[in-house]
């Protein structure tokens, strides 16, 4: 048997693109025959991927299919899917609701809301569904699913031994208390929620304080002008929207930071909740979706978005040594449950038990 | 805005070492010693109605079902924040500088068209918005027409 995988758009950097690698290095080791099949190709993408026309020479019914979907298939894809005779796994990554994109990337939307629609085509076209968690395995059974199981995105540590860009750290590594959040700007995400727990921080506690926003803002330009009026309009210098930024970069702003604070109300797993985790931050989360499970019994859950609430949390957390540390131990506990190690036992199991269906 | 607090499951720590009740105790000690934190929602200082405000200005659409579901602001194509994201391992300054200059030949060459594209968008939009108005007008007018006649 062998385990392909197909994902539309592999991209620099992802958490889905960085799951189907992580996958093949795993399947590989596994002795099993892997390749990534993509319709868009990067300009030399470290996993070299191939094109879809060149599946046509391994297709086998023997043949297992990971389909990672994130938003939607063309209509290509979708004929293409139907036609090949291989056993295929849908890899549920979930999908933005429409409804957060809505005036600000209507194409996008139009994306989700086909997206959720085709999962009821996919449904006949697959033998079984591996959600990133429980959260998306509950969004596929409510939509009929059946032979659901959950697969965890895998956390490489290796993938962050890199040396932090010392630009990065130079300017931003100066005592002063800094949260960080690292995410695409997306509607979702809910950065407004942030910005505004950050001005009550700055505002009537600490003054020195910085908000490190990490992420592409690509596509999402009326909610990235909404976000840089609102900093303007509160009078916040300190909030600096850093953009797509490299490995290197990257490194160095989790190593610049105090305090990880999301409050995003949708995600199908939260990658960036890991890495702050793995780095040491105390980790502040809204209960939203997939974000509960992904900490497991660890970091801070918020129930309410109580702006002076939470700024007064992450101000103790900032100043209570003893409790930091504690939250930090049970926070590096929980990364050791996405280890390499760790989804490898699952996988192995998930790919024995298509065996013998 | 501080009333919320008294709810106490506004917040949850499930790692059994942590003490979340007194975690959120002292929260709300801390909250209560600040005089100058606005203590209610929907109060003057409450920075959530500016969010609000600001969203209906620059997000919300108007979506009483009238006009055209597109805006000034769906026009413009050009990918204003574009850089070419190219992670060849080559040493930092040749790397840098190659990535500037494919980042210029593009822009060059792409802006140009898709500036031109965005003004007759623009154009475009602006005829479709006129059209559909003198659309509604002459229905308006053979309504009345037709009652006049009967």
């Amino acid at each position: 048997m062998n385990v392909y995988q197909f994902h539309p758009q592999v991209a620099y950097g992802d958490a889905a693109s960085n799951q189907v690698l992580s996958l093949q290095h795993l399947l590989k080791d596994m002795g099993y025959r892997s390749e990534v099949f993509c319709e868009q190709q990067p300009f030399l993408f470290e996993g070299k991927t191939r094109p879809i026309p060149q599946y046509e020479r391994h297709s086998s019914p023997e043949n297992v299919l990971l389909l990672h979907f994130t938003m939607d298939y063309s209509s290509a894809v979708m004929s293409w899917l139907e036609k090949i005779p291989d056993r295929k796994v849908l890899i549920y990554h979930n999908i933005t609701p429409h409804t957060y994109l809505a005036g600000i990337n209507e194409p996008l939307a139009e994306a989700a809301r086909r997206g959720r629609s085709q999962l009821a085509r996919l449904k006949d076209i697959c033998d079984a569904g591996w959600g990133v968690s429980a959260f998306n395995c509950r969004e596929l059974a409510q939509r009929g699913w059946t032979n659901l199981a959950v697969l965890p995105i895998v956390f490489d540590p290796q993938r962050y031994a890199v040396r932090p860009d010392r630009t990065v750290l130079n300017r931003y590594r100066d005592g002063s208390p800094t949260i960080l959040f690292v995410g695409r700007v997306a509607p979702n995400k809910c950065l407004e929620d942030l910005i505004l727990s950050f001005f009550y921080l700055k505002r009537f506690m600490r003054p020195d304080a910085r908000l490190l926003l990490v992420g592409a803002q690509g596509g999402m330009e009326r909610y990235s002008a909404f976000l840089q009026k609102l900093v303007h309009t509160l009078s916040l210098p300190d909030v600096v929207f850093a953009g797509h930024v490299s490995n290197a970069e990257l490194m160095a702003y989790y190593r610049c930071a105090s305090v990880y604070l999301s409050l995003s109300e949708h995600e199908g797993f939260g990658v960036p909740l890991l890495e702050s985790m793995h780095f040491g931050l105390p980790t502040i989360a809204y209960k939203a979706a997939a974000i509960p499970e992904t900490l497991g019994n660890s970091g801070v859950l918020v129930n309410e978005k109580n702006y002076p609430a939470i700024a007064e949390l992450i101000n103790l957390l900032i100043e209570d040594d003893a409790l930091r540390s504690l939250i930090v131990a049970g926070q590096r506990n929980r990364v050791r449950d996405f280890l390499p190690e760790s989804v490898a036992a699952r996988l192995r199991a998930l790919l024995g038990d298509l065996e013998t269906e | 805005m501080t009333d919320l607090l008294e709810n106490d499951d506004w917040l949850e720590i499930r790692d059994p070492d942590v003490d979340a009740a007194e975690v959120a105790e002292r929260v709300r000690e801390r909250m209560a010693a600040r005089e100058d934190l606005p203590q209610a929602e929907g109060s003057e200082k409450d920075p959530r109605a500016l969010v609000d405000d600001l969203r209906r200005q620059m997000i919300d659409r108007d979506t009483n079902g009238d006009g055209l579901p597109i805006d000034e602001r769906d026009c413009d194509v050009v990918p204003r924040n574009y850089v070419i994201d190219w992670r060849v391992p080559i040493l930092g300054p040749v790397h840098a500088l190659v990535r500037r200059l494919i980042n210029a030949e593009i822009r060059r060459y792409l802006m140009p068209a898709l500036e031109k594209q965005s003004y007759l968008n623009r154009q475009m939009l602006r005829l479709l918005d006129d059209l559909l108005q003198e659309n509604k007008r002459l229905v308006q007018e053979i309504d009345e027409l037709r009652g006049d006649r009967r």
